[in-house]
């Protein structure tokens, strides 16, 4: 008790302390209601916004899109997460893409999205995003807005730096947060051994940049036990070289909060990952037995598949002189960004009073020099003033996340204080500081880690919503903050309400994806072994116990719309085609009863698998779930289920019967 | 067929569809030749001149019955009523510019067209754009043909 007193005592002092060296940051809300801040984010009735800003779901599993300024949520894209607004994991042709090595996972954690990139500037053909919980890395294709493949990353425990890319795409990153024994090696150890056992894979996945957006597991270094926070990529000079934070060097395995917080300075993990991929030629890649999902959603045949891999390469730093070196950063590091013109490397310290930036030509000159504090694990740590370009002093309590504008100046958010600070990246130099309202966590400026931003906003994600909205119960929507940073001061001129709880978004430009986006999936390309190319190809078939129900629907009607001969014990599959081929026409389709899944949604020249398993005897009426004319509700049907005894034939009232 | 002709009669009598609207729209002149001999102006709709030939073109007809039995044959059938008007002798009734431009614009000729208009107001569902290209469309119009001939 006496010693919780002088921990609660001593956190007090500094506390305090750190506030007094800072200043007060201001918490008042009527300093930023000037009476314009709704005219600058007002987007009129019937007028598109200038930017999407793709923002993470956070536990929800999800991806939420947004317009900017005006804080419109249009979709929010299923990844992680059955959704039942998208029948996405709820279909038969969806399911595979929950798959993972520990079976089907219906509900994940989502942290941080990437846009895909080409010579460092947004590209517009692909969003990734991570799983925190089960390790993985999910790609989005832009042109549908859905997730298009899954890949789950191995020997990881919790997938938190990920999933940042090179500047042309052509890696994609996963990091251990938590250390872990190897998962097909000797897993079955005491926590204990954490120093000895444990260890953090840095993964490096491999995309097919230049066509497919493809991804498949490149290789793994296998770093010491610490927990590897976040990350980011060189750009133009220091292409080819990615930074890792990682905290808890003293390698605790208990209470961390307070067992990884002993030493002044963890590390930033600068890793040469074309150095990497010369060793990898060289043969110094050792395959390691393993298991992990891969599955991908073709949109010709409208379905997923998941196939199970075996082994990953891997490298040890040790064999590997010159791939990887530590760079010490003060207190707890989260965040490490990169500015435009990827000389600079900004650390954030969750208990830091400083944000260090480290030169990339000082961090090549000192590991020329060989300017080292000793190793780790046989890894190099260089000497934390040779790597370093300066220190933003005073800035505010608990730097986390750093992003850029075009010209010159950083955007850190910081927790403790609330608050988002602007500063000179040369000359790291204060500039301005705007309140958050509550606790921002990550924030984005469009393109803000391109070589070329748009520094026209900064939004910032908030971890505290408390008395900004109207009370919804003890569970408070989540909140995003919008900044016109365009004038030399921040100016908040949006509040809006945000799913899940956005950790890492990224923005751009509205006519990078609109250009690109598909209206309805042609009907003669439809692939899927269940299509029905029209009414005529409208049948029933029975192989079995199993029925198969060849259905199509258009505007407003099913066909088949009476099915008789169902017996109990029959596991009845609807393959319903969409024959629309007009823009925004989905069909749904909902069957009374039955098991396993009962609803399906279809959009525009696609086809979806209901596995529909009746449990009594009955006649269960079908409609359309999804408003689609003015005879939507004629919209209907029958199927009739006898006992499993009956004689009754499968029959149906299709075109091709007559 | 007198019946067929005074059942409309009373039904756009019933719905306000000027007589103006039934004489141009043609819909109780069913003649034996094909609507090309009427030269009827094309008033609305982005495709203004189709070459035909007076024979079938037999392949481009094959084609034409693969798209209509994907796309079109879920609201229309050749001789009765369905979601749709039957389309059997529709090429006697109009013209080709306006059977191609009910294919490809779509929303466009129920905005603007009366005939299309009144119709709307026997059907109560308005023909969805079907996304098909202008090749695919001038085959349905020859497979089309073929049914009006047979």
């Amino acid at each position: 008790m006496r010693k919780a007193l002088t921990f609660i005592a001593s956190g007090a002092i500094l506390t305090a302390l750190l506030f007094f060296m800072i200043g007060c940051p201001s918490t008042d809300k009527s300093v930023v209601n000037d009476g314009n801040q709704g005219n600058a984010a007002f987007v009129p009735p019937g007028k598109h916004d200038d930017f999407y800003a793709f923002m993470s779901g956070g536990f929800s599993g999800q991806i939420g899109v947004y317009g900017l300024p005006s804080g419109r949520l249009f979709r929010v894209i299923p990844v992680f997460s059955q959704d039942a607004e998208k029948g996405y994991g709820y279909a038969e042709e969806t399911k595979p893409m929950f798959n993972t090595s520990h079976g089907f996972i219906p509900w994940d954690d989502l942290h941080h999205l990437q846009l895909s990139k080409t010579k460092g500037e947004l590209d517009g053909r692909w969003l990734f995003a991570n799983a925190n919980n089960t390790p993985r890395v999910a790609r989005i294709d832009l042109r549908t807005f859905r997730t298009v493949e899954v890949l789950e990353i191995p020997n990881t425990g919790g997938n938190h730096a990920s999933p940042f890319i090179t500047e042309n795409t052509e890696y994609i990153v996963s990091a251990s947060r938590f250390s872990i024994p190897s998962e097909y090696g000797n897993s079955d150890v005491p926590i204990e051994t954490y120093k000895e056992n444990f260890k953090g894979a840095l993964t490096f996945i491999k995309c097919d940049n230049e066509k497919s957006g493809a991804m498949k597991l490149g290789f793994q270094i296998l770093m010491p036990g610490f927990n590897y926070d976040l990350s980011r990529a060189g750009k133009d000079k220091s292409h080819g070289w990615f930074f890792f934070t990682c905290y808890n060097s003293e390698q605790a395995n208990t209470m961390l909060e307070v067992n990884a917080s002993q030493k002044d300075k963890d590390f930033i993990a600068a890793v040469n990952w074309k150095k990497a991929e010369e060793y990898l030629a060289q043969g110094k890649g050792k395959a390691m037995k393993s298991q992990y999902a891969h599955n991908t959603y073709d949109e010709t045949t409208h379905s997923a598949k998941s196939e199970i891999l075996s082994e990953v390469i891997t490298l040890d730093p040790a064999d590997c002189p010159g791939m990887v070196y530590f760079i010490p950063t003060p207190k707890s590091p989260h965040g490490c960004d990169v500015d435009p013109t990827g000389e600079y490397i900004a650390g954030g310290g969750k208990l830091a009073s400083v944000i260090p930036v480290y030169s990339f030509t000082k961090i090549q000159k000192a590991i020329a020099d060989k300017k080292f504090d000793g190793d780790f694990a046989g890894i190099p740590v260089l000497n934390y003033a040779a790597a370093l370009h300066g220190e933003v002093k005073k800035p505010g309590l608990g730097p986390l996340h750093t992003e850029f504008d075009e010209k010159g100046n950083a955007y850190t958010s910081f927790f403790v204080s609330s608050e988002i600070v602007k500063w000179n990246v040369k000359e790291c130099k204060v500039l301005d500081r705007a309140p958050t309202f509550y606790s921002v966590g990550h924030l984005l400026v469009p393109g803000g880690d391109c070589r070329t931003p748009a520094g026209k906003y900064v939004v910032a994600m908030n971890k505290i919503t408390k008395d900004r909205y109207l009370p919804t119960g003890p569970e408070l929507t989540q909140s995003a903050q919008l900044y016109d940073i365009s004038g030399e001061k921040m100016k908040l001129i949006l509040d809006f309400p945000t799913i899940g709880e956005p950790h890492y978004a990224q923005a751009c430009p509205a006519e990078l994806l609109t250009k690109n986006s598909v209206k309805s999936f042609k009907l003669l390309e439809n692939k899927h072994p269940y299509v029905a190319l029209g009414e005529k190809e409208a049948r029933v078939e029975r192989k079995g116990n199993d029925v198969h129900i060849y259905m199509t629907s258009i505007r407003s009607h099913f066909m088949p719309d009476n099915v008789e001969g169902i017996k109990l014990g029959d596991i009845v599959y609807f393959h319903v085609t969409n024959l629309e081929q007009d823009w925004d026409v989905p069909h749904g389709f909902a069957v009374k009863g039955g098991a396993d899944c009962t609803e399906l949604l279809l959009m525009p020249g696609e086809t979806q698998t209901m596995k529909w398993i009746p449990k009594a005897t009955g006649v269960y009426p079908f409609y359309c779930t999804d408003f689609c004319s003015a005879l939507h509700q004629e919209m209907q049907g029958y199927i009739r289920v006898s006992p499993a005894n009956s004689s009754g034939e499968l029959k149906a009232n299709t075109i091709a019967k007559k | 067929m007198k019946y067929f002709y005074y059942l409309f009669m009373l039904f756009f009598v019933a719905t306000g569809c000027s007589n103006n609207d039934q004489q141009n729209n043609g819909e109780q002149k069913l003649s034996n030749t094909e609507a090309v001999a009427t030269k009827e102006p094309v008033k609305h709709g982005k495709i203004q001149h189709v070459d035909i030939k007076p024979e079938i073109d037999k392949e481009m007809a094959k084609q034409g019955l693969r798209i209509f039995d994907v796309t079109c044959t879920s609201c229309h059938k050749y001789d009765e009523r369905y979601v749709g008007p039957p389309l059997g002798d529709v090429t006697k009734k109009r013209t080709p510019e306006y059977v191609m431009n009910m294919i490809l614009d779509t929303e466009n000729m129920i905005e603007k067209d009366d005939t299309v208009k009144c119709l709307l107001q026997t059907y109560l569902m308005k023909m969805p754009n079907m996304q098909v290209d202008e090749k695919d469309a001038r085959s349905v119009l020859e497979h089309l043909r073929e049914v009006a001939q047979q």
